[in-house]
């Protein structure tokens, strides 16, 4: 190991948060974007956090039950 | 003519009971979305059903507050996470302050040595995560982490909206999210790679 070169794919893998949550200043994110045009083995990684994202999403998420919904309206404020 | 004082009075209180009406309309209209968020802050749903009711019981009482044109999805959560906190129904501060070694490559490159595919596609990769898988490792994130991903993963708020009901800096929120991420991707990567077996 040199200690001083950065890997690309390192340094790709560190931008990838920022990147999808359009977070990066115009620098560094031609420094991701130049790099993944190169590089399927980013590009494929970039990919599945967006899919990751929306899986989780969509998998973590739950309705409230129609109960809850009437007793949330019960507590308005009568009208007189 | 000017109207009279009973007659202003009597205006004014009409006018007060219109703005109160459409108010608990609105804030109605958002339990859904209120809901969803609340529902991963806390452990149980019972917890969240009664933090639902007691955030929308105040959120009536001080209706007067909220400030027209702000953002009142963001507002209602601003008094959930608040009454969340004043229950002592959680730890307020719980820093992980293990190191964490894994980087955002480490669940994709888990799940790809399990596929035993050399080069299989996100699709089938993210195939081998199930629902409950999301839901047990979301939960298993230490909570300062968890409410910075609840809030902007799930709950779509923008990084000031998360700032402000947290109540801590938008650079607190950036950070936590990033590291919460992580150990998301770590406990999801324990569930779904030989039932969380080390390797």
């Amino acid at each position: 190991m040199s200690g001083f070169a950065v890997d690309p794919c390192d340094q790709c893998e560190e931008l990838l948060q920022p990147f999808l949550d359009r977070e990066l200043n115009d620098e560094e994110r031609a420094i991701a974007e130049e790099h993944l045009d190169l590089c399927g083995y980013c590009r494929k990684r970039y990919r599945f956090e967006e899919a990751l994202r929306r899986f989780v999403r969509q998998a973590v998420s739950e309705d409230m039950t129609p109960e809850l919904k009437t007793k949330l309206s019960e507590l308005r404020t009568p009208l007189l | 003519m000017g109207e009279t004082a009973p007659e202003a009075q009597a205006r004014k209180l009409a006018e007060g009971a219109r703005d109160r009406v459409r108010f608990e309309e609105e804030a109605l209209q958002l339990a859904d979305q209120v809901y969803r968020v609340a529902r991963r802050l806390v452990s149980s749903r019972e917890e969240a059903e009664d933090l639902m009711q007691e955030t929308y019981a105040r959120a009536f009482r001080s209706w007067q507050s909220f400030q027209p044109g702000t953002n009142l999805r963001a507002w209602l959560l601003r008094i959930l996470t608040n009454l969340n906190i004043d229950r002592g129904r959680r730890v307020q501060r719980a820093p992980d302050m293990q190191p964490l070694e894994e980087g955002d490559y480490f669940l994709y490159n888990k799940l790809e040595e399990s596929t035993h595919d050399s080069n299989p596609d996100e699709d089938r990769v993210i195939d081998r995560l199930s629902q409950d898988d999301a839901v047990s490792a979301l939960s298993a994130v230490p909570h300062d982490f968890r409410d910075a991903i609840v809030l902007v993963d799930i709950g779509d708020f923008s990084y000031n909206d998360a700032a402000q009901i947290l109540d801590i800096p938008v650079g607190t929120v950036m950070s936590r999210l990033h590291r919460g991420r992580r150990i998301l991707k770590r406990e999801l990567a324990d569930r779904a790679v030989n039932g969380g077996a080390e390797e």
